[in-house]
């Protein structure tokens, strides 16, 4: 029993280390010549700026579920924790331009890239493909006065509405200083929380007006009704939620969502730029993969090949050094 | 009933009675192993529970989960060397009573200790799960931040003799909280620009090198002086006499443990440390604590076991996590395609009442394994120093690596090691340090929530019950030694 128990142990500690070795491996090995052989014919890193079991590493780990099968080679994590994704850029940019090493990256990175806090620009990064669009919901408390999105948007141009956001600076916080904005709020309060569980026991226990919150997030309190969707901010309504309006359907051209997708750096040969997108692609329409994605409450066509990821990166980016420099936090 | 009834089946299914095996005695191990906590377990063997049915998973994670917090124990009374950061109040006592030959009554005590402790939440959590949860919504930032303020009011009394030195230590904490990204401005304060500190300085590699880092670098001090081991025929289980003297600490511990184990964001290592105060507060014996009190080992170790089924709480009736490993065991659910919430109590009954039997049969389980085997643990101490401390060295830098992956991590746990051989030499506390760590960052953060959330009126603190209860116990905790001193000088007149 005892030695079974070692044996777990050490199994997860080996494969720690034979990623490591193989790492080490492949760069000692990496040679011009190598990178003419099949592509890939080696262990591909995956890189992600979430510790073991946050949200991106979790994204990460179900996408290689299905991905050795599809690439026919093996793929390691890489928890490259620290700087707002700063340190993850960092280690991607330590290593060969070959399409080994690939980041699965969030709206985070880019706003430390305009921030000048990476040693990578974003003219760098090459889109392969998206993994999940989740589109940001504001809900509100079952106590609070406002029942529908007009009452809140109604009230919102009186008053200085506090939303519950995680980080300053960070993706919601923009998100609610452009929404606001379009829907004529005039200086809206954030407040910044920990994570989307803290925010929702702040918008149930009635300390914000609303939260900016991913569907999935509050899943549990909306069946209960303690939280009562309002809005949500994509031209499309979600499935789980038929009855709450999206912000296309009160005339609003607001679209804000939690955006994983995986990236390269710039210097790769096309032909493993495509066979990358085409794997991932392939490998995140997986049974497991999509079970994952519906059960977080999102739609399967959150997985888009590399051209329309890109632009919604670079739309993304513009908007950000835009919004950025509004509170002042990039001069 | 019926669910009841087939939650309960799983104490005579082999296959689910294998997995509760397997986590608990996994989750001791691990727990004992300084750096490796329950929560990178759960993590690294998350892909795993995939392959299982659900209520398989939850067994097996329920019950590294629980097993895990007494395997912390382990070494922090037997190498001074938490196993896991809930176990850092219990290194308090449970080590000075291992220094003078006590190791087995101080693991026994441990073992019974956290057993009872993990057995009341579970049944807290059974009776009262979906009404306890509801707390959860009345605790905003206000209420967050009266309490780390009454947390930290108690920082005078704990670890070494002298309240300035304790003081100093905690304020050096509180400093060090500060580094990081600050939550609610989205500035860097003293990372220097290294990406390692952006999210502040990690908790785990200060604990190691506080705690185990230091010891070893002391014992490095006396190699040549031949030194005595604590011997196996002092191991001794602990007496009716101890228990008996236990019995208020192991009582109050699991209480506020289970409650404090409920409140989001506030673990099992906040549990530990308040219950550790509390036992101090309401013992006769307030003097041994720090030296080796039976008291101190019983309190933290009942408190952190209570806090887990405490944790568990708020995971499963508002799909919130209440610790780091529940927010695992949150995510292995969801993968699982179970979404924790009020209305899984109506929806799948049975599911739950997997998880309340698994973590009975865990918590019965590590009893009798800690018992059991309190003789063959109590032999770490037996190694020779030679081999020992360069075992612990090597475990301490894995366990500094691990959560992370980071050799930064290593670094901060070197550099603590040697800021602990200092604290030690100069007759400082360790313990204050940790609080204002842990309390400091939440006592800032919640303030400022708070005052955005009043529109920076201070005055709305006030309006809040909670708040103004928590500020009437802090009040009273402060000045509870100097009305003392009043009183004992009215009635010597």
């Amino acid at each position: 029993m005892t030695r079974k128990i070692t044996d777990h142990r050490s199994l997860a500690l080996t494969r720690r280390a034979f990623a490591a070795g193989a790492a080490a491996t492949t760069a000692l090995a990496w040679s011009p010549l190598r990178a003419q052989e099949k592509f890939p014919s080696k262990t591909i890193e995956v890189v992600t700026h979430a510790g073991v079991g946050g949200g991106t590493d979790i994204t990460a780990r179900m996408m290689m579920v299905h991905a050795p099968g599809v690439f026919k080679t093996e793929l390691a994590v890489v928890n490259k924790v620290g700087g707002s994704g700063g340190a993850a850029l960092a280690y991607a940019n330590s290593r060969p331009r070959d399409g080994y090493t690939i980041m699965l990256i969030t709206q985070t990175h880019l706003l430390t890239m305009i921030q000048g806090k990476a040693p990578v620009k974003y003219a760098e990064i090459v889109a392969l493909a998206r993994a999940t669009d989740d589109p940001q919901v504001l809900m509100a408390g079952k106590n609070s006065p406002y029942k529908t999105a007009k009452d809140f948007l109604e009230a919102g141009k009186k008053k200085s509405m506090k939303y519950g956001a995680t980080q300053l600076g960070g993706v919601d916080h923009l998100a609610v200083l452009g929404f606001a904005k379009k829907a004529g709020q005039e200086k809206p309060t954030v407040v910044p929380f920990r994570g989307g569980g803290d925010i929702v026991i702040n918008v149930v226990g009635g300390n914000v007006d609303v939260g900016i919150l991913n569907y999935a997030e509050a899943d549990s309190q909306i069946k209960s009704g303690d939280v009562r969707p309002l809005l949500v901010l994509a031209p499309k309504r979600l499935g789980p939620l038929p009855d709450v309006p999206c912000s296309k359907d009160l005339g609003l051209d607001a679209s804000y969502s939690t955006v994983r997708g995986f990236v390269t750096l710039k210097g790769v040969p096309e032909e493993n730029l495509k066979a990358l997108e085409e794997g991932l692609v392939k490998a995140m329409k997986g049974k497991m993969y999509a079970s994952y994605i519906e059960s977080s409450g999102q739609s399967p066509d959150s997985v888009v090949g590399r051209k329309e990821w890109q632009a919604q990166l670079d739309a993304f980016y513009n908007e950000g050094a835009e919004a950025l420099k509004s509170i002042g936090l990039l001069k | 009933m019926d669910a009841f009834l087939a939650g309960m089946g799983i104490l005579v299914d082999p296959y689910m009675l294998f997995l509760v095996f397997a986590g608990t005695l996994l989750g001791i191990i691990v727990g004992a192993l300084p750096g490796i906590s329950g929560s990178t377990t759960t993590a690294l063997l998350l892909p795993l529970t995939i392959t299982m049915p659900p209520t398989g998973a939850l067994a097996f994670l329920g019950s590294i989960y629980c097993a895990a917090n007494f395997g912390g124990s382990i070494t922090a009374i037997l190498i001074n060397a938490p196993g896991d950061p809930s176990a850092s109040a219990t290194a308090f006592d449970g080590y000075p009573m291992a220094a003078r030959g006590e190791a087995g009554k101080a693991l026994g005590i441990s073992a019974i200790s956290s057993a009872i402790g993990g057995i009341f939440s579970v049944f807290v959590l059974i009776v009262a799960a979906p009404l306890l949860a509801r707390a959860a919504y009345n605790f905003g930032p206000p209420e967050y931040f009266a309490l780390a303020v009454f947390g930290l009011s108690m920082v005078a009394a704990i670890g070494g003799d002298s309240p300035t030195r304790n003081l100093l230590s905690a304020a050096f904490g509180v400093l060090l909280a500060t580094v990081g990204l600050d939550l609610t401005t989205g500035v860097e304060r003293f990372t220097f620009g290294i990406y390692a500190l952006s999210d502040g300085i990690e908790f785990i590699p200060v604990l190691i090198g506080l705690f185990a880092m230091a010891e070893l670098l002391e014992q490095a001090a006396h190699g040549n002086v031949v030194k005595e081991y604590i011997k196996l025929s002092a191991v001794k289980l602990p007496s009716l006499a101890d228990f008996r003297k236990c019995a208020k600490a192991i009582i109050l511990s699991s209480g506020i443990g289970t409650f404090i184990g409920t409140l989001p964001a506030l673990g099992a290592t906040t549990a530990a440390m308040i219950c550790y105060n509390e036992s101090r507060r309401w013992s006769k014996h307030k003097l041994e604590f720090g030296r080796g009190a039976i008291e101190g080992v019983a309190g933290p170790e009942a408190a952190n076991n209570a806090a887990v089924g405490g944790a568990m709480v708020p995971t499963l009736a508002l799909g919130i996590p209440g610790s780091a490993t529940t927010a695992i065991i949150l995510v292995g659910l969801i993968v699982q395609g179970v979404r924790p919430g009020p209305h899984l109590f109506n929806e799948q009954p049975t599911l739950l009442y997997v998880v309340f039997a698994s973590m009975l049969a865990a918590n019965l389980l590590y009893l009798v394994l800690g018992l059991g085997a309190a003789k063959l643990f109590a032999r770490v101490t037996l190694i020779p120093p030679a081999y020992l401390w360069p075992g612990v060295f090597v475990l301490s830098v894995v366990g500094a690596y691990a959560p992370n992956q980071s050799m930064f991590d290593v670094g901060t746990m070197l550099v603590f090691g040697v800021l602990g051989l200092l604290f030690r030499r100069f007759g400082f506390s360790p313990a204050p340090l940790i609080m204002g760590l842990v309390l400091g960052r939440m006592v800032e953060e919640t303030f400022k929530q708070s005052l955005l959330i009043f529109d920076q009126n201070w005055l709305l603190f006030l309006s809040r019950p909670i708040v103004v209860l928590l500020f009437a116990l802090t009040i009273l905790g402060l000045s509870a030694p100097a009305l003392a001193h009043g009183w004992r000088r009215l009635r010597a007149r």
